[in-house]
């Protein structure tokens, strides 16, 4: 075979591959394609799989990137083995639309991941172009909205989510805490005093981010909205430190490591495989009092915010939501409750539970369309300083 | 040209007990050949930060080690001065007659500067391994830092001036995935991904490291390890735990594993009670698919 015939091709069919992963949602780079061209140089390639993790490592930079590199390698470069023995260049696997990520699961919701793999571009973010005949979008409910408005709806809110984390970390500001001494300063302070020194001057720290702690209800009616706001809070999750998941409904399940995903759609199905469909109501106290019980120690302390997020229809005991909220309250910065239902003007927190929990909330908020998102991210913003 | 071809890396790796391990050899033989950051995810307690000290064993260099927690801020990994010796030698000078731009200038020497990992990788007589380890505990601002770092090799410090890496040294960044890490640091690196290891690598490594442990014992220990690692767990253990519990089951010379010896141990290998709980209720079923001895029979 030809050096430079041979290297001609690989160079061609790297590109190839780099974009057959690119389609299929690892972002590969001309970087990374350079990077592992140079790799397949320095290489002993008659080692079997010397190939396979030389340009798994340079191209394929997290275990879901590796996952799909795995999925698409054979293929592809077995179609190019064969190619070049038939002493032709490889055909890329022409479009293999995303195999049937459909999984029935067990939450038959109509599903953004739906949506969301029907038209993907999972190649980078669109900012929501012409923002202002959206307008009218932004106060929408989200029920309202017809499926092919959808897509929409979910570009505006991931744009939203991150556009508002950035904006979080150019606002903050130092803290009054003292730290380390500035030692330049002290001494110029000093002068004022022939030399002796009266006072300290100390570097100013920054502002150490917030925790969040997310409780979703995910009984029946909740959905729709749990979805969108979960796809908001994971476009927004930069602005902090850590983010804790929790989804209940008669009891109480975590599923952060679900959530640890740049791939909405992936997170998508994959909640929807592990919620179990309860049925026959919500036990709001009971769940928030395993939390507690559970998670507490963990994951409460005066850096975290809590969000509750349910239309307060609760089943159980309204006692046991009284106590955990107060324990929730003593032990964490502030708890917000997101109510889908105080999106309709006549609303009044009438439910027994939403009573009950009235008190303790630092702030009761509705998330029932992209407007009250928008308030929800200025207002976690707000909390920060 | 390279300092080690892949088998050296076979070899150390092989003594590390990564058996077979094609993946992390290639991937640390190109960390050097390419010169580029590897990064290393995966659960916590599979050796990650091993892979590292077999780097530095393999290019016969130091290894250098940034322990990264919450909070962690730029100038505490970089420097840090040593104020009470400044002002010390300050109070010293005070008769002398100098100005206070010449009492400035000369407690910024050197020997007032505490190098914090960054600084000494960097300053290190020849390229050393650099641990970034447990990125994803520090924040992102440090993660930017960091990449600049990575690509400019070269530290400012206002009182002296700007400090260029006489040897760039070869990085390791490792992640227990408590959270994600920006795709900047990812695109950066070379990837790596560890997972627990499979029965025959656990038992390769209980075998190696806890000396003199018997065969049976070895492998029910990693039998059960394995189908504990199916269940879901608040904080599933990794290999280190692993270690504890076969080197304690070792020093109280038991031969097999039975009911009572498990949940007695418990401990040493759960840190969560909530885990502890689970397991203790799944016992009978782990113990029957593990075709444990009766310690009647």
């Amino acid at each position: 075979m030809d050096d430079l015939g041979h290297h001609g091709e690989l160079s061609a069919n790297m590109v190839g591959f780099g974009r057959l992963l690119r389609k299929h949602g690892v972002k590969v780079g001309p970087g990374e394609e350079h990077d592992a061209l140079r790799a397949l140089n320095l290489i002993d390639l008659s080692l079997a799989e010397s190939f396979r993790h030389s340009i798994r490592t340079t191209l394929a930079k997290s275990k879901t990137e590796q996952e799909i590199f795995d999925q698409y390698f054979d293929s592809y470069w077995n179609v190019w083995d064969r190619a070049m023995e038939m002493n032709r260049p490889g055909t890329e696997e022409e479009s293999r639309d995303t195999p049937g990520r459909e999984k029935s699961g067990k939450h038959s919701t109509p599903g953004l991941q739906h949506w969301l793999s029907g038209n993907s571009d999972t190649s980078g973010e669109q900012e929501a172009a012409g923002y202002s005949p959206l307008l009218v979008k932004t106060r929408r409910d989200f029920q309202a909205f017809e499926k092919d408005e959808l897509q929409e709806v979910v570009r505006i809110i991931r744009a939203l989510g991150k556009r508002l984390a950035s904006r979080l970390s150019r606002r903050r500001v130092p803290s009054s805490k003292p730290r380390t001494i500035d030692l330049r300063r002290t001494l110029r302070l000093g002068m004022r005093h022939g030399g002796e020194w009266m006072e300290l001057a100390h570097k100013k720290r920054r502002t150490q981010k917030l925790n969040l702690v997310l409780l979703c209800d995910v009984s029946r009616s909740m959905d729709l909205y749990n979805q969108f706001l979960l796809l908001f809070l994971l476009a927004f999750q930069r602005a902090f430190h850590r983010m804790e998941t929790f989804v209940f409904s008669t009891s109480l399940h975590r599923v952060t490591e679900t959530l640890q995903s740049n791939n909405i759609e992936e997170v998508l199905t994959r909640l929807s495989e592990e919620i179990p469909v309860w049925s026959g109501g919500t036990r709001i106290g009971a769940s928030l009092d395993s939390f507690v019980e559970t998670y507490g120690p963990a994951v409460l302390d005066r850096n975290t915010v809590v969000m509750i997020m349910s239309d307060g229809w609760d089943t159980g005991e309204v006692d046991r939501l009284e106590s955990a909220l107060k324990e929730i309250r003593k032990r964490s910065r502030s708890i917000i409750w997101l109510n889908p239902l105080m999106g309709s003007p006549d609303y009044q927190p009438e439910t027994r539970g939403m009573k009950a929990a009235l008190p303790y909330l630092d702030i009761l908020a509705p998330v029932h369309n992209i407007e009250s998102l928008r308030r929800l991210g200025r207002e976690l913003i707000n909390l920060q300083r | 040209m390279l300092k080690t071809d892949i088998s050296r890396f076979h070899n150390l790796l092989e003594q590390q007990h990564y058996i077979a391990d094609e993946s992390i050899a290639t991937a640390l033989f190109l960390a050097e050949a390419l010169r580029k950051p590897l990064l290393v995810e995966g659960p916590a307690g599979v050796g990650k930060t091993e892979i590292a000290k077999v780097l530095a064993s393999a290019l016969d260099t130091d290894l250098i080690r940034l322990q990264c927690y919450e909070g962690l801020d730029v100038h505490s990994a970089m420097y840090e001065w040593d104020y009470q010796r400044q002002l010390l030698h300050l109070k010293l000078d005070e008769g002398s007659g100098k100005t206070t731009e010449e009492r400035s200038a000369s407690i910024f020497g050197e020997e007032f500067l505490f190098k914090r990992p960054l600084l000494q990788a960097i300053t290190h007589d020849r390229a050393p391994v650099l641990l970034i380890d447990e990125l994803d505990r520090a924040d992102e601002e440090f993660e930017s830092f960091l990449l600049e770092l990575l690509s400019e090799w070269q530290i400012t410090i206002p009182e002296i001036g700007t400090i260029k890496a006489g040897h760039q040294p070869y990085t390791v960044i490792t992640s227990n995935r408590t959270r994600d890490l920006s795709d900047a640091v990812r695109r950066r690196c070379l990837y790596l991904w560890i997972d627990y290891p499979d029965f025959d690598k656990e038992l390769a490594i209980v075998k190696g490291k806890v000396k003199g442990i018997e065969e049976g014992l070895a492998s029910e220990i990693c039998r059960f390890m394995e189908l504990v690692r199916e269940q879901k767990l608040e904080k599933t253990p990794g290999v280190a735990e692993t270690l504890d519990w076969a080197r304690a089951l070792a020093a109280l010379h038991h031969h097999h594993l039975d009911a009572a010896i498990i949940e007695q141990t418990l401990g040493l290998v759960f840190k969560n009670w909530t885990d502890t709980q689970q397991v203790k209720e799944s016992l009978a079923d782990f113990l029957e698919r593990l075709g444990v001895r009766s310690k009647f029979s």
